[in-house]
């Protein structure tokens, strides 16, 4: 009877390979071809041009890794002592909090980041508070500058509170999760045998909630490495993001698919290999359980 | 006399309102094995909760050697606890988790009087790590993780990692309720053992009346938050306080009677001879006649006479349900009466135990319906859940 | 363990405020009377009534609903069955199973996109033979030799994505289910079916009922993987958002998502007050305590089992079905009425009146489509995502699509307007016979700037790499453009190919980027940032300054002495498109001295039409009661004089294009 049921999984698998398998090895074939222009139009020539091309933009990726890892340090740092304390609210709390979490994800990201544009923008609303409590020119005083605005949109700062934002939920849910179904007897148990509250913190707690961390982690990290769009909107495009890279080989002006399959491939691989490593901390820990 | 170690004075404790332990006066000498008996919601976890600090009662004072210790948290107490289900730390192998306790620094007063944080050496944890996993017999299992060991092995670990530490007392809450029939055999044994081994203070929490008997010396029997008796083993199974104890401390008959004279006590009309005084003249009390105590004879020599209904072959004995005067009693008899035969009974005076009249009066006793209750004394899934009352507060 | 004290719950707070505050602030200017989202202007209800006549809103709102539900539909069922599927497979076959299932989720969004792009491209491609071959051999059913990328692809997308997401939350229901229960099922006299909808869906129904809620959020949320395989005729409401943020979102976007997120809201609390009620019920339950159900309540459930109850409950169910399948069937219908012209133009570059008044006069249904530039377009036509007629690239983008044979030539009897084009406009190099194009703008790229935060005039390209100007600068957001006018300031043809020439511009503009002069690199986005004050000079074209000069009168434009660019945006129609002969009609309609007239007048664009250009300052003056300002006319019908100042582009070499586009990487690196 298991086997036959187990037949329920062959649209599924066929659909799998069809949509997400076969799509991948498409675009490992695009990455490893060059159009070469002939009489006939353009044919296709197997090249590792692509690959080798890329060294070009290794000041890209560099950026983005780097201001995705700062994005998601900073989402780690204030989504687990959220998580943390979300986790010792009552089970009414409970209730709500994954609600609260979901919810602004029904007001388009799009449309929550440009909130932030008209907030952090020279004559946003931030500047104008900031303005109007005059710390504008207390800085101007001190410094002996003169600005009349801080210059907040447009720059990096702002790419990585783009990601901040809109990420947060993802690194404070995972961890909730963990963190809720925790045993509380295991807490108790580890007071009971002498660690006082920031010892159990550290030898039982975050031990048991590294599962957490590491899928909050992937699940911040992955879109913001490739994040286009918050890169657009606040970052005013002055810096490319292999996002923005990969999206102008196929949407943008320089179109080139086959430069765009290998940049995502590249990048796919490199969060791969991220993802194993980190895995190796998450997994070897699940496998410890189960053995 | 041993010396007394644990106080608990007139603590009572309520969640929403709810009284779950009510005037709770108790202590707990050094050196015992002390149970606390009870069915499900009756408070003896909570008990526990509070001695290991885990829970402050609402009123009361918990005395730790003659000190308040109410506002001393647990990481503080010298009462290490095994949990229901032991709460072994999943992450930590076995070794690591026995000697999780030993690597925490502790507090101490240096010579200049200072305090100053110290850590046992290596070698030292070690060595006791090893010296404990050998008294609980699991050498050789230092480095299996918690999963891949069987549920007795696992109760070890737990048994170990509390008493590596050294405590004055062991709380264990409901230690055997996660095992099997003949494990729970064993570690009745075991336990025991270890305590004797150790030379300390077990606080253990059970429903399960047979352990309960097996193992301690002191047992609390308890209901609706209040004690009803502390005893010996013997004490409880022979002069229970009242019909709640008499009734779930083994099986009993309780049938009303009134105690006509010191010595004399009338059941169904008929005068008993009892060891029992001390009562009021025409006293209506509650009678406990153990079904063992009950012998069979010819309907002409009975004391009482009555109508078998019901025979089972137990083994041993055969239970046999008699019918006096519209009520049952149950009687074990190794003589084999068949169904509808007229019997008589004779009840020595040992035999018989009168006890004063209790709210639990007339509740317990009867054994009319006495398949289904046979079945839900011994049915193994009816855990108790008087844990998950007590932390309810808190998730 | 104890509760959290006040700072406990004060931090909690401060991430919710920080969560929420975007929120607020959206819902809040929603409610703003005026078109702003950082000036209040007072309370109004305008958006909401103005959302029911935003066709692009309301299309793209009926898309996302749409794909939104089908998608989670499909996946909820087939993730639900591969999941018992998944559960009942040995380790060896489940485990590379569920490393596949990771991967969509694992995947960065933008590579699952571009990856289904090129799948369904190559699909397509080879489709078109494979449709062929098939038609030569039979006549019986007439397959398709041309597909491209919408509707279909975007709800294959979104199953794909959609899918782990039920299975993720249907496979612990499974783990935790007793693997007795089936057997117990059946051996109580169950079918394996019947055991299946008595036992096994009531136990997994809340993972399937939470794993179909995520879906269903992600699919709303999705921008990404939608933005790569919606192709162009479809969009859905975060594409259209995309699109907006880039120049205007209009308030009516805020309006459409406080509706949605104040319906998820109220859906959100009546389950949590239910679930809350349950709770009590339950505990209560639990202490044995007579449990009081509202009489109400009982007398409903009690109803509920009469034949009469049942028929009702099942009537519910049905109801519940045909409401489902009604409202898949009218979203379909609404989004894919087959659209008669498939028109693809620039962002807020028509009079939005003259479709409907099109429309009304022919019948015709059309389906309007913008992207942001033309290297876009080009992209979009290139990618298969397209599935236009008619389309309105400019000058140099024309000769290029026409030299890769991809336009058709248009029948200029069916185009009697085309008379009226001013003769200036015509046989231009990009099109030198004039069998492409009938051409819909004109005019000039130059200097945006605010007088308030710039001293003096700006005459010279120059002041774009000024020291003095620092921070202050927006460059314009494509390669061509921005090295075009560098190539102007350096004294060099806008269309050279000598790499050291173009080299000298990259390294001025690069020059003044090193020395922070550019604020951003914007397109469309220029428009927020120049009408908000945000940033002193931008160079954008002189149709747009026009608009932005109506929300912000401190600003001017000049087209600098060093000469610019002048363009034409022409109409064309696609090689093999669907609609031939509406798009003549189109086109021509589009050409009518009336259409250009008040495309003048709301774009603000030049028209080529030499009677409408003629004639406008005197329309206008007959619309608005008031003499047009013969500088603003000046500006958008740039004077021969200017004109000769400027250049027009033409396509360069595939090896100029690359070294475009490689030097313009560079500078943002």
């Amino acid at each position: 009877m298991r086997n036959k049921r187990s037949l329920f999984a062959v649209p599924y698998v066929i659909w799998m390979a069809l949509f997400v398998v076969i799509p991948i090895i498409i675009m490992l074939v695009y990455s490893l071809t060059v159009p070469v222009e002939t009489a006939q139009g353009d044919v296709l020539h197997g090249s590792l041009e692509n690959f080798t091309g890329m060294t070009l933009y290794a000041g890209v990726f560099g950026r983005s890794f780097w201001l995705a890892l700062v994005a998601t340090v900073i989402c780690l740092f204030i989504g687990y002592p959220v998580a943390y304390l979300m986790s010792r609210e009552g089970p009414g709390f409970q209730r709500v909090a994954m609600a609260l979490i979901m919810l602004p994800m029904w007001m388009n990201f799009l449309l929550r980041t440009y909130a932030w544009m008209s907030i952090l923008e020279n004559n946003g609303l931030l500047n104008q508070l900031f303005a109007k409590l005059g710390i504008i020119s207390l800085y101007n005083r001190l410094t002996g500058s003169d600005i009349d605005h801080f210059q907040m949109i447009r720059t990096s700062g702002a790419v990585v509170l783009g990601m901040v934002y809109n990420y947060l939920p993802f690194m404070i849910l995972p961890i909730y999760t963990v963190l809720v179904k925790l045993d509380n007897r295991l807490i108790e148990a580890a007071a009971d045998l002498g660690a006082n509250s920031a010892t159990v913190f550290r030898r039982v707690t975050l031990p048991l909630s590294l599962s957490g961390i590491v899928s909050g982690v992937t699940m911040v990290f992955v879109p913001s490495v490739s994040t286009f769009a918050i890169s657009r909107l606040l970052g005013g495009g002055k810096e490319t993001m292999l996002g923005d890279l990969i999206e102008n080989q196929f949407l943008g002006g320089a179109y080139n698919p086959h430069l765009g399959a290998a940049i995502s491939m590249v990048m796919m691989v490199i969060v791969l290999i991220c993802m194993v490593v980190m895995n190796h901390f998450g997994d070897g820990e699940e496998e410890a359980m189960m053995l | 006399m041993s010396k007394e170690l644990i106080r608990l004075k007139d603590v009572t404790m309520t969640f929403d309102g709810e009284t779950v332990l009510k005037d709770i006066n108790i202590y707990f000498n050094d050196k015992e094995f002390l149970t606390l008996l009870g069915p499900s919601g009756c408070g003896k976890t909570t008990m526990l909760r509070i001695i290991g600090g885990f829970q402050t009662p609402t009123s009361g004072d918990v005395l730790f050697d003659g000190v308040r210790i109410n506002d001393v948290p647990p990481h503080l107490r010298q009462v290490n606890t095994v949990f229901q289900k032991y709460a072994l730390f999943p992450h930590l192998n076995v070794y690591d988790n026995v000697a999780f306790g030993l690597r925490i620094p502790r507090e101490t007063e240096g010579p200049d009087g200072k305090k100053q944080k110290v850590k046992l050496p290596k070698d030292e944890i070690d060595q006791r790590v090893r010296e404990m996993l050998e008294v609980v017999s699991l050498k050789g299992f230092e480095h299996r993780s918690i999963a891949s060991l069987s549920g007795g092995q696992q109760q070890r670990v737990a048994i170990a990692r509390a008493l590596v530490n050294r405590p004055k007392v062991l709380l264990l809450d409901e230690p055997l309720g996660a095992l099997d029939m003949r494990l729970r055999k064993d570690m009745q044994q075991e336990l025991k053992r270890i305590q004797q081994q150790m030379g300390i203070t077990f606080i253990n929490v059970t429903h399960d009346q047979e352990e309960a008997l097996a193992m301690s010396d002191t047992v609390v029997v308890m209901n609706e938050g209040v004690i009803q008796q502390i005893g010996t083993p013997e004490d409880i199974y022979n002069e229970p306080k009242n019909a709640f104890v008499a009734d779930f401390i083994g099986e009993s008959n309780i049938v009303d009677g009134i105690m006509r004279a010191d010595g004399v006590v009338e059941i169904f009309n008929r005068r008993f001879a009892c060891l029992d005084g001390g009562f009021e003249k025409d006293e209506p009390v509650d009678v406990v006649i153990r079904p063992e105590d009950v012998d069979i004879v010819s309907e002409a020599e009975g004391q009482l006479r009555g109508v078998v209904t019901s025979v089972t072959f137990k083994g041993v004995h055969y239970d046999t349900i008699v019918d006096f005067y519209g009520f049952k009693w149950l009687i074990e008899t190794t003589d084999y009466c068949p169904v509808d035969s007229r019997i008589g009974i004779k009840i020595d005076p040992d035999g018989i135990h009168v006890m004063k009249k209790s709210k639990y009066s007339g509740m317990f006793g009867d054994y009319s319906s006495y398949s289904e209750e046979y079945d839900e004394i011994n049915d193994p899934t009816l855990i108790d859940d008087d844990e998950a009352e007590g932390t309810a507060d808190e998730e | 363990m104890k509760k959290n004290g006040f700072g406990g719950r004060s931090l909690i707070g401060l991430c919710f405020l920080f969560l929420y505050l975007p929120i607020f602030l959206l819902i809040f200017f929603s409610f703003n009377a005026g078109e702003s989202s950082a000036v209040w202007r007072g309370f109004s209800l305008r958006w909401y009534g103005e959302l029911f006549q935003n066709r692009l809103v309301i299309e793209s709102l009926a898309t996302t609903l749409l794909v939104s539900l089908l998608a989670t539909a499909i996946a909820t069922v087939a993730g639900t069955f591969a999941a018992i599927g998944i559960y009942s497979l040995t380790k060896k076959w489940r485990d590379p199973i569920l490393v596949v299932n990771d991967i969509p989720m694992m995947n960065a969004d933008i590579v699952t996109g571009v990856s289904l792009c090129l799948f369904f491209v190559a699909f397509f491609n080879g489709w078109g033979g494979i449709a062929r071959w098939l038609n030569s051999w039979q006549s019986l059913i007439e397959f398709p030799t041309r597909m491209t990328l919408g509707l279909t692809t975007l709800i294959i997308a979104h199953v794909s994505f959609d899918i782990p997401y039920v299975i993720l939350n249907v496979s612990p229901r499974l783990r935790q289910m007793d693997k007795n229960l089936v057997d117990a099922a059946q051996d109580l006299g169950c079918t394996w079916m019947q055991a299946f909808f008595k036992v096994i869906l009531p136990e997994i129904k809340p993972g399937i009922v939470s794993g179909a809620l995520i879906a269903f959020t992600m699919s709303v949320d999705d921008f990404v993987i939608s933005y790569f395989t919606a192709g162009s005729a479809t969009q859905t409401l975060a594409m259209t958002i995309y699109g907006m943020t880039k120049k205007r979102v209009t308030p009516v976007v805020n309006a459409v998502s406080t509706l949605m997120f104040l319906a998820v809201l109220i859906v959100l609390i009546i389950n949590n007050l239910r679930s809350a009620k349950q709770e009590k019920l339950n505990a209560k339950r639990a202490s044995f305590e007579p449990v009081r159900e509202n009489p109400r309540v009982e007398r409903f459930k009690a109803w509920l089992t009469t034949p009469r109850g049942k028929l009702t409950k099942r009537l519910t169910a049905l109801c519940t079905c045909v409401v489902f399948v009604g409202t898949v069937v009218f979203l379909t219908a609404f989004t894919t009425s087959r659209p008669v012209v498939n028109v693809c133009s620039w962002g807020e570059y028509i009079d939005e009146d003259l479709i409907d008044e099109f429309e009304a006069e022919t019948g015709i249904r059309v389906n309007y489509q913008t992207t942001d530039s033309n290297e876009t377009l080009y992209s979009l036509l290139k990618s298969g995502g397209a599935d236009y007629d008619v389309v309105v690239p400019s000058d140099y983008m024309i000769s290029q699509l026409i030299e890769e044979g991809m336009l058709e030539e248009l029948d200029y009897s069916q185009i009697p307007n085309f008379e009226k084009i001013d003769p200036r406009f015509r046989n231009l190099p990009y099109d030198p016979e004039n069998k492409y194009t009938v051409p819909y703008t004109w005019g000039t790229v130059g200097i945006i700037y605010n007088s308030t935060m710039v001293d003096g005039e700006i005459t010279s390209w120059s002041s774009l790499y000024d020291e003095a100007n620092a921070g202050q600068v927006l460059l314009i957001g494509n390669s061509r453009d921005a090295f075009g006018i560098a190539l102007k300031y350096l004294g060099y043809s806008v269309n050279t190919t000598n790499e050291d020439e173009i080299r000298a511009a990259y390294e001025l503009v690069a020059d003044a980027n090193e020395r922070g002069i550019f604020q951003g690199k914007v397109m469309d986005e220029v428009f927020q940032a120049m009408e908000g004050g945000n940033a002193a000079i931008a160079t954008y074209y002189a149709g747009d300054y026009l608009s932005m000069l109506e929300n912000n009168e401190d600003l001017k434009f000049v087209v600098p002495d060093e000469g610019s660019n002048w363009f034409v945006d022409a109409m064309c129609v696609l090689k093999e498109a669907p609609n031939y002969d509406n798009a003549m009609k189109w086109i021509n309609f589009i050409a009518s001295t009336d259409a250009n007239l008040r495309n003048m007048d709301f774009i603000w664009y030049a028209s080529p039409n030499s009677e409408a250009l003629e004639k406008y300052p005197a329309w206008y003056e007959e619309q608005y009661g008031e003499e047009l300002d013969p500088e603003i006319y000046e500006i958008m019908a740039a004077p021969q004089e200017v004109l000769d100042r400027c250049e027009m582009y033409t396509v360069l070499p595939r090896a100029t294009r690359t070294l475009y586009n490689n030097l313009w990487i560079q500078l943002g690196i």
